[in-house]
C-alpha cells in the first residue's frame, strides 16, 4: 500500500485484520439467502444517515412537528431524504422478518450460535419499536390515530395496561409529552440499544463464521457416542475446508443492497414521502389504520372478543417474544435440514401464513368510512328509496354492494339470491348475531323500500 | 518473605478492586435511579383509572371546566350533534384553551348528555349515523345506540360520558365522568 492510506495504516497497523476478514475461509455454498443480513445492516446505516439529517428541520411537538415535516418536503432533497426513511423503515421490517426466517428454516440458531439468535431477536424487536415510535412524529392523520390505537392495544395487556398506556404516552393523554417521548425514543433510546446489539450481533456473526447450510449428507460420517461440540467443530471445519474466502460472497450481497436501494429511490420518486392532513384529535369518520407492518394485529381484532383479546394480545407480546427469543434454547435436536423438522416448520409456517394473510385482508378491506353506493339503471322507486335507507344508515361501513363498501359483513350484491325476503327483514330487525347492530328504529317503510332493495339485489 | 509480600499483594489488589466494585455500583445506582426513575414516571405514578384511560384519549382526558355545547332548545331529543367545545387544557406543559369535539345528546325537556366520541374498544373516532341512529366504529364494527349503549361488535363498554347540566337554557359540559 503506498500515498496516504499506505501512511495511515503503518500507523494504525489494520490492513493484516482486514484481510484475515475478507480472506477468511467459509462454506461453500453461501448463497442468495445470506445476503439479508448485510442488507439489513446497509439500511440500517441509511437510516441512521437519513435520521440524522431530518432531525436537523424536525420539532417533535404538536403545535410544530405537522409543519417542520412540511418545511422539509419543500427544501431541496428534503422530500428525497424523507422518502427513503420512509421507505427503508418498511424495507427493513421486511428483511429482519426474512433474515429471521432464513435463519429459522435453517436451524442456524443451534450450537454455538445461540446468542447471535438472541441478540437478533431482540434487534427484531428494536426495529418494530423504531417503526412503531416512527411513524407518530409526522403528526399527521394516520400517525395521531394509528398511535391511539397502537397504545390502547398495549392497554389491553392484563394487569398493567393501564401503566403500559401511561408509560408509552408519558401521562393519561397523547399530546404533547407523548410526541416528545415517542421522539427521544426513536433517535436516542432505541439507536443506543440498536448499536451495541448489532455490534454483539456482527462479532459473533464473524468469531463463530457463517453457518453452513443444512447438508442431507453430512460432510464427516458421524462417530457414535460424540459430543455435539466435538462433532460441529469436526463438521464445521470440513465445511471451511471445502469452502470459499468471504470476498466471493461479497459480490451477491452488494448486488442485493444496490439493487434495494434503487428500489427504495425509485418508489421515493414515484409515491414521495406520504403525508395525510395534520393530526386532527376532534375527528370523526377518520378510519385509522396502522402501517403495514401492524396491521395483521388490528385485523386480528376483528375476530377476538372479549377476554380473549387482552389474553391474545399477552400472548402475541409476551409469550410470543419470548419464545421467539428463546428459540435456540427451546428446540434443542441436533437437526438442520427443514423437512426433517415438522414441527418447527408447522410453527413457523403458520405464523408466516397468519401474518400475511391478516395484512392482506386488512389490506383489502376498505377504510369503513361511510362509503355510498349509487344506483342503476332499471330501479323502481321503492328500490331507489331503500338505497336511500340503505347509504343513510351506514349500512357501507359493514357491507359491500357491488364493490362498494366494506368487507367486515357479508357481501350484499346477491343479497335476493342468497336469502329470502322475510329472512333478510328479521336480520335487520332482530340479527341473530352479536357483529351486527339491531336496525330497529326504521320506520315500517323505511325497512319496506330497504328490504326491498336488497332482495332485487340478485 | 517474598510468599508473605505476595500475599499482602493479592489481598491488596482484591481490597482495592472491591472498593473500586463498591463505588462503581454506587456510582451506577447514582446514574441509574434517577434515570430509570425519570424514564419510567408515567409507568408507576399512573392513577388515571384504566375504563377512562385506555379508551378515551386525548384531548377530552386533559380538558377541565365547564362549556357551553349551546341552547338546550336548539337540539332535538334523540338525535346526537357533533359539538365542538372550546375547553381549558393542560397538555405536559402547553397550558390554554383547545377545541374538543363530543356528541351532544338531549334526552328529555331538561335533560342531555355528552359523549366523549371515541370507541371504548379502542380509541377510533366514532361516527354518528342519523339513518341508522347508531354511532359507527371504522376500526372494529364497533356499534352504539344512542344513548352509548354498545349494540354490535368489540367494545367493552358504554360511551364515555361528560358531567353536563343545565344553566339558564344551556348546556353545560365539565369533565370527562369516570365509565362504568
Amino acid at each position: 500500500m503506498r500515498g496516504p492510506m499506505g501512511w495511515i495504516d503503518e500507523r494504525l497497523q489494520i490492513s493484516p485484520l482486514l484481510r484475515s476478514f475478507v480472506d477468511r475461509k467459509l462454506p461453500r455454498n453461501i448463497g442468495w439467502a445470506h445476503t439479508l443480513g448485510s442488507a439489513t445492516i446497509l439500511f440500517l446505516i441509511v437510516q441512521i444517515a437519513t435520521g440524522i439529517v431530518l432531525t436537523l428541520s424536525y420539532v417533535p411537538s404538536p403545535s410544530a412537528a405537522y409543519e417542520s415535516v412540511l418545511y422539509i418536503d419543500q427544501t431541496p432533497f428534503g422530500a428525497l431524504v424523507r422518502g427513503i426513511h420512509h421507505w427503508s423503515a418498511s424495507l427493513l421490517v421486511v428483511l429482519v422478518a426474512l433474515h429471521a426466517l432464513r435463519v429459522f428454516v435453517w436451524a442456524a440458531y443451534r450450537y454455538p450460535r445461540e446468542l447471535t439468535w438472541v441478540a437478533g431477536a431482540l434487534l427484531f424487536f428494536v426495529v418494530l419499536g423504531f417503526a412503531f415510535t416512527g411513524y407518530l412524529l409526522p403528526w399527521d392523520q394516520k400517525a395521531y390515530w394509528a398511535t391511539v390505537v397502537g397504545t390502547n392495544i398495549a392497554g389491553s395487556v392484563p394487569f398493567f395496561g393501564r401503566q403500559m398506556v401511561e408509560l408509552l404516552r408519558g401521562g393519561p393523554e397523547l399530546g404533547a409529552v407523548t410526541l416528545a417521548r415517542f421522539y427521544g425514543v426513536h433517535v436516542w433510546l432505541l439507536p443506543a440499544l440498536l448499536v451495541p446489539l448489532v455490534a454483539f450481533h456482527f462479532f459473533a456473526v464473524v468469531r463463530q463464521g457463517i453457518a453452513a447450510s443444512p447438508r442431507r449428507q453430512p460432510l464427516v460420517a458421524a462417530i457414535p457416542g460424540e459430543s455435539r461440540r466435538d462433532a460441529y467443530r469436526r463438521e464445521y471445519a470440513a465445511e471451511k475446508e471445502a469452502g470459499r474466502p468471504f470476498w466471493h460472497a461479497l459480490m451477491k450481497d452488494a448486488i442485493v443492497s444496490v439493487v434495494l436501494l434503487g428500489g427504495v429511490i425509485v418508489l421515493t420518486l414515484a409515491l414521495g414521502a406520504p403525508l395525510e392532513p395534520k393530526a386532527n384529535p376532534n375527528a370523526t369518520g377518520y378510519a385509522p389504520r396502522p402501517e403495514w407492518y401492524f396491521l395483521s394485529l388490528f385485523q386480528m381484532l376483528w375476530y377476538v372478543k372479549g377476554p380473549f383479546e387482552s389474553l391474545l394480545i399477552f400472548g402475541i407480546f409476551l409469550i410470543g417474544g419470548l419464545v421467539f427469543t428463546m428459540v435456540p434454547f427451546i428446540d434443542r435436536s441436533r437437526e438442520r435440514l427443514p423437512q426433517r423438522r415438522p414441527v418447527a416448520m408447522t410453527l413457523a409456517g403458520v405464523v408466516v401464513v397468519g401474518v400475511v394473510g391478516l395484512t392482506v385482508i386488512g389490506a383489502i378491506s376498505s377504510p369503513a368510512g361511510v362509503a355510498i353506493v349509487p344506483p342503476v339503471e332499471g330501479m323502481t322507486a321503492q328500490q331507489l328509496e331503500g338505497l336511500k335507507v340503505f347509504n343513510a344508515s351506514g349500512c357501507t361501513s359493514c357491507h359491500e354492494i357491488r364493490g362498494i363498501g366494506g368487507t367486515s359483513g357479508p357481501d350484499l350484491s346477491r343479497a335476493g339470491h342468497r336469502w329470502a325476503e322475510d329472512a333478510i327483514r328479521t336480520q335487520i330487525v332482530t340479527p341473530k348475531d352479536d357483529e351486527m347492530p339491531a336496525f330497529d328504529s326504521l320506520t315500517p317503510q323505511q325497512l319496506d323500500d330497504l328490504v326491498t332493495f336488497l332482495f332485487s339485489m340478485k | 518473605m517474598t510468599e508473605q509480600g505476595g500475599n499482602e499483594e493479592l489481598s491488596r489488589r482484591t481490597f482495592f478492586l472491591r472498593v473500586l466494585t463498591g463505588i462503581g455500583a454506587a456510582f451506577t445506582a447514582a446514574v441509574a435511579i434517577p434515570v430509570i426513575g425519570f424514564g419510567t414516571t408515567p409507568f408507576w405514578r399512573s392513577k388515571a383509572p384504566i375504563s377512562l384511560l385506555s379508551h378515551a384519549v386525548t384531548p377530552a382526558l386533559r380538558s377541565s371546566g365547564w362549556a357551553t355545547a349551546g341552547k338546550l332548545a336548539d337540539f332535538k331529543v334523540g338525535e346526537p350533534r357533533l359539538i365542538t367545545l372550546t375547553r381549558d387544557v393542560v397538555d405536559g406543559w402547553v397550558k390554554g384553551q383547545e377545541k374538543v369535539a363530543c356528541f351532544v345528546l338531549r334526552t328529555g325537556d331538561s335533560d342531555a348528555i355528552a359523549f366523549d366520541h371515541h370507541c371504548t374498544h379502542l380509541g377510533c373516532p366514532l361516527a354518528w349515523s342519523g339513518g341508522a341512529k347508531r354511532f359507527l366504529c371504522p376500526c372494529h364494527g364497533g356499534a352504539f345506540d344512542a344513548t352509548g349503549k354498545v349494540v354490535a361488535g368489540p367494545p367493552p363498554r358504554p360511551m364515555l360520558t361528560y358531567a353536563t347540566r343545565i344553566e339558564s337554557g344551556e348546556i353545560m359540559v365539565g369533565s370527562l365522568e369516570e365509565g362504568v
